[in-house]
């Protein structure tokens, strides 16, 4: 079987705008912190629902992240740049966001908003709400997967959007996460022009 | 992703809201996405035809509808007042899809707000997002003018991703279209509907 055969079928994006929405519709209701404590809710209870994983050694595990079949690879491509370093080509929510901005407008501002709670109260790396579910699942999905015996740890190290907005930690939480990803700045740099997220993954 | 993330938290959300919550949740998140697309003007039904084929209404947000030109609805005077229109694969099963390739299988909490949406609002769904699309395509239907005239959506028939049919038999008798048609069609389309001028004289009415 070869890798574009395990790939997820792509979604609908009216889908994706009716549940944009339905966020915008419980943000009102429960307000921005809400709606953060939701959409982490969400990436949580997503990845609890997918299976565990486990692999032999580290090749076996990036292999299967080339392949897209682990569950870090289910809604994204993921390109290993070095052992520890991923990066993501395309958002998993581009689409959907585009189709929203061409059929309804600007995205609404609770998106944002809710990404700057996220920022001040969790970690200061999302543009957009949707980062939030996205470092959140990947965050989780990780947790599930054991590599040699060993747990998998997360971290996030840039953030694209579609508009070419970027979020980066400041640099004294930055430079630990670039030495313990084995990139440069530089490279971080290039990575970020045509990439929308760029993350460590590293043994617990 | 959000997409399937939603579609696993159904069976949460009935938790906390029953079915009949997220039946009504769905329904205002319709309201609201409707109210949002803005108004469209067409000089007649040939120009509206042409620009829903071409993907250019606020009913292509769904994907591609192909208008059924050689189903045209009629008034008691015989005059078209309105057609069918047809998707040939309904939205969610790309979501279905994808639920079934990273999570396991669809929630069995889909099934119950469809059963809950059929049994008190309009025996017409086959999965919960059926909800949001019914509610979403008459209010937009309102704001669609063709000829002067707003638009009524009626939706008439519905199949799942099982292959399961749902037949609105309230929605045929007022536009006067027989259920074998409909069925006809459904071998090769999975939502079926017909707009038509809001106001019009349907022989239903009588």
């Amino acid at each position: 079987m070869t890798s574009t055969e395990v790939r997820l079928p792509e979604s609908n994006p009216f889908v994706e705008i009716a549940t944009h929405l339905f966020l915008e519709d419980l943000a009102a209701k429960v307000g921005v912190a809400g709606l953060n404590n939701y959409l982490v809710g969400l990436a949580k209870h997503l990845a609890s629902a997918m299976p565990e994983e486990e692999y032999a050694d580290w090749p076996e595990f990036l292999a299967a992240l080339r392949d897209g079949q682990s569950i870090l690879a289910t809604f994204e491509e993921v390109r290993p740049v070095t052992d520890r370093c991923m990066a993501s080509p395309r958002s998993p929510f581009e689409r959907g966001w585009r189709e929203y901005a061409k059929r309804v407008g600007a995205f609404a501002p609770v998106h944002r908003e809710a990404a700057e709670y996220y920022n001040a109260k969790v970690r200061p790396i999302a543009v957009t709400s949707l980062h939030i579910v996205l470092h959140t699942f990947r965050e989780s999905a990780a947790a599930r997967i054991r590599v040699g015996g060993k747990p998998v740890r997360y971290e996030p190290l840039a953030s694209v959007w579609v508009d070419g907005e970027k979020a980066v930690p400041p640099n004294d939480r930055l430079n630990p996460l670039l030495k313990r990803a084995g990139i440069s700045r530089t490279r971080l740099g290039m990575l970020l022009r045509n990439h929308a997220d760029v993350w460590l993954l590293e043994p617990a | 992703m959000l997409d399937v993330a939603l579609a696993s938290l159904i069976e949460d959300m009935i938790d906390k809201a029953g079915s009949e919550g997220v039946v009504e949740f769905w329904q205002r998140v319709g309201d609201n996405l409707a109210s949002r697309m803005g108004k469209e003007g067409y000089l007649g039904w040939t120009s509206f035809n042409v620009a829903v084929r071409e993907g250019r209404t606020a009913f292509s947000i769904e994907g591609e509808v192909m208008p059924l030109t050689d189903m045209a609805i009629t008034d008691v005077d015989r005059d078209i007042v309105g057609y069918l229109y047809a998707m040939r694969q309904c939205c969610y099963v790309p979501t279905i899809l994808r639920t079934r390739f990273s999570v396991g299988q669809m929630s069995p909490a889909d099934v119950a707000v469809a059963s809950e949406y059929n049994e008190n609002v309009h025996d017409i769904a086959v999965c919960n997002f059926c909800v949001f699309h019914e509610r979403f395509r008459e209010e937009i239907a309102k704001n669609i003018f063709v000829s002067g005239n707003p638009l009524q959506c009626y939706l008439l028939a519905t199949k799942g991703w099982r292959g399961e049919t749902k037949i609105s038999s309230k929605n045929l008798e007022k536009i006067n279209i027989s259920e074998q048609h409909v069925r006809a069609l459904l071998r090769n389309y999975e939502c079926v509907y017909g707009l038509v001028m809001r106001g019009a004289h349907l022989k239903g009415d009588l």
